[in-house]
């Protein structure tokens, strides 16, 4: 090809990829390395003077901010909860439903509803239920253990967190297990039943090693979304009781956006935020990527 | 040992011990659907019920039924101004996405070398950056371009934010199709523009169809960013509105609120409903892909 055809065809490329990387330049690259630039000032937001403070920003979060330290904490005990719990879930639903014939339609597109709506919608029915609806149900139904405070106590609002973000979330991970379970072909089951294995059996040596890229992608969907849960926490605690279950993107919302007006410093918290989903997710893509391979 | 037994269990009893194992499983998933229901049920239940009908039985069927709720809902959010907001911006959002992605994507995938790798990594590298880190210099970008407090300009700012995801998708889609089209166009003195708008878009339908229901979910569903982008009430999308209805004399006045909620989540329930399928494939399609 000649020099000339060839920087034709980069400039055609970028006449086609022009529009798409003008609106990404300035809503999301520009905004991306402002916000680490600004995380080394102390920029509150009006004041167009400021000036760069190093790493003090980081430094303050981190040892002197007992309210951000909480909340990494918090969140870090929701992700692992979620991690966990809504896998799990996610697995077990895809596996049974997949063994119905004439539920199974129904029961998928019934697990999947919640996560149609927005976690605001789904948070602020849920905050119902819990407020209104659980108390009541205790009280006529003598199911007394319904009747906490929870909304109000820290441990019970931890736990109605979980619980609505496993209602908003465990099917969409549940499609995907679905999708990897249709994959497994029906010989290789088939085969093993003629063996003799019973169902566990053929579940653990069968099914389970063939949908373990789905399980990569259900923990790393699942990792992100939680690291970054913001909607259910905003509806149903506003972050409450106090500040208990105040997770990270609250935390930084209501720093940048509520309180001080401190952009720098909140933007310092952000880039933490980030670089913490960064090397956590990429820990865990390397690590399943390689078990991945040896199974 | 547990040969013999085998031998000597009856193939009824088989059948039999399967038929209960299938019946729990059953029982199981009907009690995981009610719990999943449950929720949505009772918003819709005591959205029709008046306030004393509610705080006497929660639980029962409304004695009477109150469209009063809706009615006091739709003055009070709003209704028909929101949903008309929200429409544009998700309109706005998803015809920038589709058709700039479309082309971005497109010629990513078909032209070779390293200006081409670049800029492809240049606009996935940024799926992995939370929102969060990005919205306090979005907040002050938008403020300065004057698209921060109007409908159209939010629609803008999700095109930026859109189009890492839609162009990845296209660009692996594109793989698929054959480039002997592209190449008798060209023989045929057709345009670039022309080939692309003619020839390649529409056989391009299939992931535009995903990409279309993708976004237009994450849009309609999403809070945070209209929340920082929109000002003035006037403005407000369907979320914001209901989200205002929340603590504003302290007390929740909940008929409203879930008469609000009802209405606010019933557009996404009839097109989850009509369009089951594509969506369900679309949604394994772009977390396997993602």
């Amino acid at each position: 090809m000649s020099g000339s055809s060839k920087s034709k065809q980069s400039l055609i490329l970028l006449a086609f990829v022009f529009p798409a990387l003008l609106f990404y330049a300035v809503f999301m690259l520009a905004p991306a390395f402002g916000g680490a630039w600004y995380s080394f000032t102390d920029w509150n937001g009006l004041n167009p003077a400021y000036h760069l403070v190093g790493f003090a920003n980081y430094i303050e979060a981190l040892t002197d901010d007992a309210f951000f330290i909480d909340s990494v904490w918090f969140t870090l005990k929701f992700v692992v909860f979620m991690v966990v719990l809504q896998n799990v879930l996610a697995v077990l639903l895809a596996v049974l439903i997949e063994s119905r014939r004439r539920s199974k339609a129904w029961f998928r597109t019934i697990f999947f509803m919640p996560n149609m709506m927005s976690m605001i919608i789904g948070g602020f029915m849920w905050l119902f239920i819990f407020t209104k609806a659980l108390p009541y149900i205790a009280e006529h139904a003598g199911l007394a253990f319904l009747d906490q405070s929870w909304i109000g106590d820290p441990k019970y609002s931890f736990l109605a967190i979980v619980i609505v973000s496993l209602w908003g979330g465990v099917g969409y991970l549940m499609v995907i297990y679905i999708a990897a379970l249709q994959g497994v072909p029906d010989s290789l089951k088939e085969a093993a039943a003629i063996d003799g294995a019973n169902s566990w059996q053929t579940f653990r040596s069968i099914t389970l090693p063939m949908v373990y890229p789905a399980v990569t992608i259900g923990i790393f969907v699942t990792l992100n979304s939680s690291f970054k849960a913001f909607d259910a926490v905003f509806a149903l605690t506003g972050g409450g009781p106090g500040r208990a279950t105040q997770v990270l993107a609250l935390n930084i919302f209501e720093e940048a956006f509520k309180m001080s007006g401190r952009y720098g410093y909140a933007s310092a918290k952000a880039m933490i935020l980030f670089l913490v989903v960064l090397v956590i997710t990429l820990i865990q893509l390397s690590i399943m990527k390689r078990r991945e391979v040896e199974a | 040992m547990s040969t013999v037994r085998l031998n000597s269990t009856s193939k009824s009893g088989i059948a039999e011990r399967r038929r209960l194992s299938s019946f729990i499983v059953f029982l199981f998933l009907l009690a995981g659907a009610v719990i999943t229901l449950f929720p949505i049920y009772m918003g819709v239940l005591n959205s029709l019920k008046t306030e004393g009908d509610m705080m006497n039985n929660i639980l029962a069927i409304p004695s009477k039924l109150e469209f009063g709720n809706y009615s006091d809902a739709f003055e009070k959010t709003n209704f028909l101004r929101s949903l008309g907001n929200t429409v544009v911006v998700a309109a706005t959002g998803l015809v920038g996405i589709i058709l700039f992605s479309s082309m971005a994507g497109y010629k990513l995938s078909r032209t070779p070398g390293r200006l081409s790798t670049f800029l492809f990594n240049l606009f996935v590298l940024s799926m992995l950056i939370p929102f969060h880190s990005i919205m306090i210099s979005l907040n002050r970008i938008s403020m300065k371009l004057a698209v921060q407090g109007t409908t159209v300009g939010l629609g803008l700012i999700y095109i930026g934010l859109g189009v890492s995801m839609a162009i990845f998708l296209y660009h692996g889609f594109v793989k698929s199709v054959p480039r002997d089209l592209d190449e008798a166009a060209v023989i045929d003195g057709c345009g670039e523009v022309r080939l692309f708008t003619t020839i390649i878009f529409p056989l391009l339908l299939p992931i535009t169809t995903t990409v279309a229901i993708l976004n237009l979910l994450w849009m309609w569903n999403d809070f945070l960013l209209p929340l920082l982008m929109l000002t003035d009430a006037d403005q407000y999308t369907l979320l914001l509105s209901t989200n205002m209805l929340f603590g504003q004399y302290g007390n929740n006045d909940w008929s409203a609120i879930l008469s609000s909620l009802v209405l606010t989540m019933l557009p996404v329930v009839i097109l989850y409903l009509l369009l089951q399928k594509y969506i369900l494939n679309g949604i394994a399609e772009g977390a396997v892909k993602g």
